[in-house]
């Protein structure tokens, strides 16, 4: 620890270089803290102990429950002496002991006493040690003091006061809320401390209630805050006041925008930035309303400090997401924080500068990039290499100069999640600008004769292997691809067979020399290379072992697998080895939906779906013989498709029903799950009166009541509904719960004869355009898209108005659809401005239909959407259109 | 929410620490990071420049005072500003108790009264009670 230093220091030619800390060892403290029971108390030695005892403490040390406790009481024994500096370290120590509740009533009264001492620094810190080791029933004891201390006209006593109550309300916070008016008058001190701790915990304790906050920050606007950090606190709530009212003002004007705009102008650059922040984190903010606070941010970007320097591009760089041109008048000074010393700063200016920088810069920007790039740790290199990915998508012409800097940074040195940044980053590219995909590939091919990633290797193999046969000259990629199976790993020998069966596949002309290459791999010390080398030579060489056409051949090489990998796996672990050779048709192809949550109150059980029969791999198949063994549905047909529980009371109620919607056809029928919570009660005869008259399409044709519904014990009614054939008719549902309740006595169990008719109101339901959808998804949404050809596709363009984010609008639309996302679609990564979705189902009918979803939002959030449908029955892709046209 | 601060010294020894609201387990990630973030970027800092960085949407701002380097970790409404601002109440603490910047020997000759300046101002106290 104590080693010679190099600065030159006035004290230190006096002072001998040792540590007052060296050879420590916590037993020999231990054995000094006898001191602390000596009758004639020596403050200075006792105030070293104590030092000592921090110093072990903070080294990590820790003490055993028996230690701790002895030196919590030994220390107790301090509260004698009289000397102010050890009466702080007796303070420090205890709250760094933490004594548990039966030794806390050791030092309760002393701490008390301090707490009415005619000194403030003992009064201060006896609040603050007290709350910290208090609980309920001593806080109570204590609570009026409390109160006084916090409108105490020292403010150090306030403060203690108040931040321990702040501390307290997590806890006790009933019995803090009692103090409310003492911190309302703490508001108004003058001591700009006592200020803020008062501020902040009123506003803790009225957090619930919208309109006191609303009326405390009315007040404090008007008036006068003298403390920076009680403005900034204020500016914070007023935001979330905004946030919360959503209306303008009668003018016009967004409410409270006039106090935030002259905290712009405050003296404290704390208090001007927290300004600033807060409008441009406003809701729907205009340019007008932006520009004073980005003028302001624009002045930190000069300044000599870091730490502010740091604040404002971060804040730009936000900005820059949804306003990229009310940021560009800083573009100047943010280039010239590109070479700033702090890197955090450095890259948050280059990656706002790849967001407002317009088509011309692109190539200066790029350069200036280059060197930085050297610079900074794999995190950062991250971050730049998405906004560059996107700066490339939004100017698709700029491919080249970008795809080559892509190329270039995934030659130097990184770590594997740069890497398969980059990598991802070059894919997308490739993916989206038609005219890169060349220049893309080679640079991948450049980067797997030398990657040290398996998995990156694979991946980029199995993306040449889709995309390689359909280039203009695919020989080229070939020697890239056999020196894979000469040079790496079995995976990625294994991946790289693969790839060139592909190529074998599409390219006719290939086809003899692939054999040759593939002839060569069945040579491998690897099973897995050898296998699949065996395999392709025989697929691709027409052996008529996968199909007889070369159609056949392509869709086993590249077509999806058709069915969802965790619905395989589940079915393959439950096959039992037989004659009979595993049947890949019987495993189900439904994507299943998250189950339903648990109800609210964690003590009711949920209603249960009955009694379902056992054996069935799939809910689905349970469902289907549940109601094909009931007479009124057998006649129904195939069950197409069974929604999730749905619940239809809130929890905590008496009776507890959830609906489940099963598909048919041209029929629907409705299953309620019904538990009766009350043991006192025994229901009969229940039955669910559904009201229809919303719902035009459809007209009952069955129903099927429960007999008996006792306590706790769940069970099921029906109605059936018929609709027109192959239609997604759509409508709502009134419901209401009829039955039969009789009196039981719960100690004998005893039903009375008679009953009483009653009814219960139970919630709406729909039936919606995503029920007549099965979530059947695709691997390779591309192949089967272009499989699918374009015969019966639609392409439309929509409006769907101003949305708080793409992601909001993305999901809403799957919502509305019902259909299963491919390829990790779903997910809009931050900051974009344009994304693709793919979806694909399955009709009512059987139709397979596939979807591609291209949304844009601009700067005053308005969302466009195109959607393009493929199916196999161009009914369908209407009906796809129509039911966005009217979601 | 103030996360942590931390006292170590320009070699790497941590002299003084304190966590809320942070794991056991992920103590000693932070210790090493802090230190780590220390070394890379505070060899010939002037005392009192104040740095700043984020990691996993947190804030460190960190600074150098005599043999000690100080950090301070916060998130939400800890802020880069707001911790600059209790770094600063922290760095004047410092210089109260040690009168000039700190050497090694200084500080843990100081080091109770060190302590208690830190609670202090951890706990939101003003400088004028304070004691010399």
């Amino acid at each position: 620890m104590a080693q010679p230093l190099a600065k030159k220091d006035d004290d230190r030619d006096d002072e001998a270089e040792y540590s007052p800390f060296i050879g420590i060892e916590k037993g020999s403290v231990l054995q000094e803290a006898r001191v602390f029971n000596d009758p004639q108390l020596d403050p200075r030695r006792c105030s070293q102990v104590i030092t000592k005892l921090l110093y072990l403490l903070n080294q990590g040390e820790s003490f055993t429950k028996v230690e701790a406790t002895e030196v919590f009481f030994s220390v107790t024994k301090l509260f004698q002496s009289k000397d102010l500096g050890l009466r702080r370290m007796v303070y420090l120590i205890i709250k760094e002991l933490s004594p548990s509740a039966d030794e806390v009533i050791i030092v309760t009264s002393s701490l008390m006493k301090d707490m009415n001492s005619k000194t403030d620094m003992y009064r201060a810190n006896a609040i603050r040690v007290l709350c910290r080791i208090t609980d309920g029933t001593l806080l109570t004891q204590i609570e009026r003091y409390l109160k006084q201390a916090i409108v105490d006209k020292n403010h150090v006593v306030a403060s203690a006061a108040l931040v321990s109550g702040v501390h307290l309300l997590q806890t006790n916070p009933e019995i803090v809320k009692r103090w409310s008016n003492e911190v309302q008058e703490s508001v108004q001190s003058r001591a700009g401390l006592v200020q803020f701790h008062a501020l902040a915990l009123l506003h803790q304790i009225r957090q619930n209630d919208r309109l006191a906050v609303s009326k405390l920050v009315t007040s404090l606007t008007r008036g006068t805050v003298r403390s920076p950090l009680a403005q900034c606190l204020l500016i914070r709530y007023t935001s979330q006041v905004i946030r919360e009212s959503g209306q303008n003002t009668q003018t016009g004007e967004r409410p409270f925008y006039n106090y935030l705009d002259s905290c712009l102008r405050h003296k404290a650059e704390m208090v001007i930035f927290e300004a600033a922040r807060a409008i441009t984190e406003l809701s729907g903010v205009t340019n007008q309303e932006l520009t004073p606070a980005i003028t302001v941010l624009q002045l930190f970007l000069n300044s000599s400090k870091p730490v502010l320097r740091f604040a404002a591009v971060r804040t730009l760089n936000k900005v820059a997401m949804t306003h990229p041109m009310a940021v560009t008048n800083c573009n100047i000074d943010m280039e010239s924080l590109i070479s700033d010393q702090n890197r955090s700063i450095a890259t948050l200016a280059i990656t706002t500068l790849l967001k407002t920088g317009n088509e011309s810069s692109v190539d200066r920007l790029m350069k200036q990039i280059t060197n930085f790039m050297s610079d900074i740790a794999d995190e950062f290199k991250i971050v730049v290499v998405e906004a560059i990915r996107s700066l490339c998508l939004k100017f698709p012409l700029k491919y080249r100069a970008l795809m080559n800097f892509l190329s270039s940074i995934l030659r130097e040195e990184g770590g594997f999640e740069y890497k398969k940044a980059i990598v991802d980053s070059i894919v997308i590219l490739i993916r989206d600008i038609p005219e890169a995909k060349e220049s893309g590939l080679f640079h991948l091919c450049e980067f797997i004769e030398d990657c040290e990633f398996t998995y990156l290797s694979t991946q980029i193999l199995h993306f040449l292997g889709n995309e390689g046969p359909k280039t203009s000259d695919p020989s080229k990629y070939i020697r890239y691809i056999y020196n894979r199976v000469i040079l790496e790993n079995a995976t990625v020998r294994a991946s790289a067979v693969s790839t060139l069966a592909k190529f074998g596949a599409l390219v006719d002309s290939l086809k003899p020399r692939i054999f040759v290459l593939l002839r060569r791999c069945l040579f491998d010390s690897d099973d897995e290379v050898r296998d699949r080398a065996t395999l392709y030579l025989n697929t691709i060489g027409g052996d008529g072992s996968v199909g007889e056409t070369d159609k056949d051949v392509k869709d086993f090489l590249f077509g999806s697998l058709d069915v969802p990998l965790a619905n395989l796996e589940t079915c393959l672990k439950n096959y039992e080895p037989s004659e009979e050779s595993f049947d890949i048709d019987s495993v189900p192809k439904e994507v299943k939906s998250q189950p339903l949550a648990e109800k609210k109150a964690p003590g009711k059980k949920p209603a249960a779906l009955g009694a379902l029969p056992t054996g069935p791999t799939s809910t689905i198949d349970a469902y289907e013989k549940l109601l094909s063994s009931i007479p009124e549905f057998s006649g129904f047909g195939q069950l197409f498709k069974s929604s999730v529980p749905m619940e239809l009371t809130e929890a905590e109620t008496e009776y507890s029903v959830n609906v489940v919607k099963h598909i048919y056809d041209g029929h629907v029928v409705f299953q309620f799950n019904c538990t009766n919570t009350i043991p006192e009660q025994l229901l009969e005869n229940v039955c669910v009166i559904m009201d229809a008259t919303e719902a035009e399409e459809f007209s009952e044709v069955a129903s099927k009541p429960l007999r008996s519904l006792p306590y706790d014990s769940p069970g099921q009614t029906f109605v059936a509904f018929e609709k027109p054939v192959g239609v997604p008719a759509v409508g709502k549902f009134s419901n209401m719960l009829k039955f039969i309740v009789k009196e039981v006595d719960p100690a004998t169990g005893e039903t009375d004869e008679d009953g009483v008719e009653d009814e219960y109101q139970l919630e709406d339901l729909e039936v919606l355009p995503a029920d007549y959808i099965l979530k059947v998804g695709v691997s390779n949404f591309r192949n089967a898209w272009e499989s699918m050809g374009p015969d019966n596709e639609r392409v439309d363009e929509y409006g769907l108005g101003a949305r708080e984010s793409l992601t909001e609008a993305v999901n809403a639309v799957i919502n509305i659809l019902g259909m299963q996302p491919c390829e990790g679609t779903e997910v809009v990564p931050n900051n974009s401005r344009s994304h693709t979705c793919l979806l694909a189902g399955v009709f009512i009918g059987n139709a397979k239909v596939l979807v591609r979803l291209s949304f844009g939002i601009d700067g005053p959030k308005q969302v466009a959407m195109k959607l393009a449908v493929r199916s196999e029955d161009e009914t369908v892709s209407d009906a796809i259109h129509e039911i966005i046209a009217s979601g | 929410m103030l996360l942590a601060v931390l006292f170590s010294h320009t070699e790497g020894n941590i002299l003084v620490e304190r966590f809320h609201g942070v794991p056991t387990e992920e103590r000693l990630h932070w210790r090493s990071f802090l230190v780590k973030l220390g070394a890379d970027n505070l060899k010939g800092a002037k005392n009192e420049e104040l740095f700043v960085a984020s990691h996993k949407s947190v804030y460190i701002v960190y600074t150098v005072l005599g043999d000690a380097c100080i950090y301070v970790v916060g998130k939400d409404e800890y802020d880069e500003l707001a911790l600059a601002e209790v770094l600063l109440v922290i760095i004047s603490s410092m210089k109260d108790v040690c009168v000039k910047p700190p050497t090694e020997h200084r500080f843990l000759n100081k080091y109770g009264r060190i302590c208690l300046c830190l609670d202090d101002c951890l706990e939101g106290v003003t400088g004028e009670l304070r004691e010399r």
